[in-house]
């Protein structure tokens, strides 16, 4: 067989394109010690990082390196050194086997060790997403039993909470105890601009306290627990505010119950 | 003598990092992704287009060459080639997997090349001049032989994948290859 089919193998090769029997093939050629493919293979390999160093620098995020170095710093370093002392005890022959039965082992360590890595890291997504969909169904939970707790007391008030202003359609609900305080339960509302959310006030003798900021799910819902106050609340209003809310309202009015 | 190790810490070629990690050294482990990260990183977002993913996989490819270290050969190539060979082999694996597992082979292949690395400060008009520059290298190759380097690359498809989506014979492909490299090398060669 000619050798000019290896060169453009050894050039498919390195940009790891090669695939089926042409890859056997390249591969024992190579394995059977072919210096002129392995110089090819080589050369076109430097290209290829030159090409991978033409593209833009970018800082990677900083936590790769602390991960990285954490797991470094706990793997024992003598294995490496012992296999070298080995070689250099080894008679040539031996040696030689033994390097690349060590290479290819250790290619296809690698390559099993990174998709086994792949596979563990695949896992704890799943698991995180699942540890993160539970935890919020706990909180809708633990919402939801609040409101039925607090329904179950004689003394609590439900007071309706209108729409008005920019959102006339919007509607609310506010199961209320005068000791206990209670929940603010609003539909239809229209979600926040950017930068903005949603506060409640309850306004007694005239003078409205902040009541705490919530912003509305997708579907213009939203339930907000509310600390009781110290004086009877007369009313309960809702304005749009800056993030993080203000201690007096200056947005207009989105919702408001009845005096 | 420490003033002295201080003194030669930038200039330390990689060769001699590489060593160093196969001697069980830490600390040039971290210099050496200190100075390869920046060049792998870009390049494995462009194939994978995943920030987080890519994330993954820097740690992988680093990971890796600590424990590889003691078999890095000068020989066989550069630091440079050998991380970034780690580096694209890792990236376009992980590629292979999604693309099995989500079985659209075609679109996200098609947005992944469209698709330039997301910004990340710094001064993006240099970056962009930067990236005409790497730009015009690929288009000084004839259009057929950069589509199929490209192809290859950055979306990691094989010769095979390749001739069948350009619809053409596989030896036609393989030739492209071939000429586009060895282009390249010459464009490139009197650097390294």
């Amino acid at each position: 067989m000619s050798h000019e089919p290896f060169e453009t193998h050894a050039a498919v090769y390195a940009l790891g394109a090669l695939d089926g029997e042409e890859r056997a093939a390249f591969e024992e050629h190579l394995g059977g010690g072919c210096a002129a493919c392995a110089t090819t293979v080589r050369e076109h390999g430097e290209t290829l990082a030159d090409v991978a160093r033409g593209v833009p620098p970018m800082i990677p995020p900083a936590h790769v390196k602390a991960d990285l170095m954490r797991r470094v710093s706990t793997t024992s370093p003598g294995r490496p050194s012992r296999r070298r002392s080995w070689i250099r005890w080894g008679v040539a022959t031996a040696a030689a086997v033994v390097a690349v039965t060590a290479f290819v082992a250790g290619l296809v360590a690698s390559r099993y060790e990174a998709r086994i890595g792949f596979m563990v890291r695949e896992t704890a997504r799943f698991r995180a997403d699942r540890e993160r969909q539970e935890a919020a169904l706990r909180d809708r939970l633990a919402l939801s039993q609040g409101v039925i707790d607090l329904l179950q007391d004689p003394a609590t008030r439900v007071v309706t909470l209108g729409g008005s202003g920019p959102s006339p359609a919007a509607v609310g609900r506010l199961v209320w105890h005068d000791d206990r305080g209670g929940y603010l339960l609003v539909a239809d509302v229209p979600s926040t601009p950017a930068g903005k959310v949603y506060e409640l006030w309850t306004i007694s003798a005239g003078q409205p306290r902040p009541a705490g900021v919530f912003t509305v799910d997708a579907s213009g819902r939203a339930t907000h627990p509310v600390a009781a106050t110290r004086s009877p609340v007369q009313v309960f209003a809702v304005t749009l505010e800056p993030e993080g809310g203000v201690p007096a309202p200056t947005g207009p009015i989105v919702l408001a119950s009845a005096k | 003598m420490r003033g002295c190790i201080v003194d030669n810490r930038m200039a330390w070629a990689g060769e001699d990092l590489i060593r160093r990690m196969a001697e069980g050294d830490a600390d040039a482990c971290g210099r050496f992704y200190d100075r390869y990260a920046r060049l792998v990183y870009p390049l494995i977002l462009r194939i994978v287009g995943e920030p987080a993913d890519a994330a993954d996989i820097l740690q992988e490819v680093f990971w890796e060459a600590w424990q590889a270290a003691a078999r890095y050969d000068p020989a066989r190539g550069s630091p440079e080639a050998w991380i970034v060979i780690r580096a694209r082999t890792r990236a376009i694996d992980r590629l292979r997997a999604v693309r099995r597992r989500s079985e659209t082979f075609v679109a996200p292949l098609d947005e992944g090349l469209a698709a330039a690395p997301p910004e990340s400060g710094g001064d993006a008009a240099e970056r962009a001049a930067d990236r005409a520059v790497v730009a015009a290298m690929l288009d000084r190759l004839p259009e057929h032989q950069r589509e199929a380097i490209e192809l290859a690359y950055y979306g990691g498809l094989t010769q095979t994948e390749i001739a069948e989506r350009l619809k053409q014979p596989l030896g036609t492909v393989k030739t492209r290859i071939r000429l586009g490299l060895e282009r390249l090398r010459e464009m490139m060669g009197p650097a390294t």
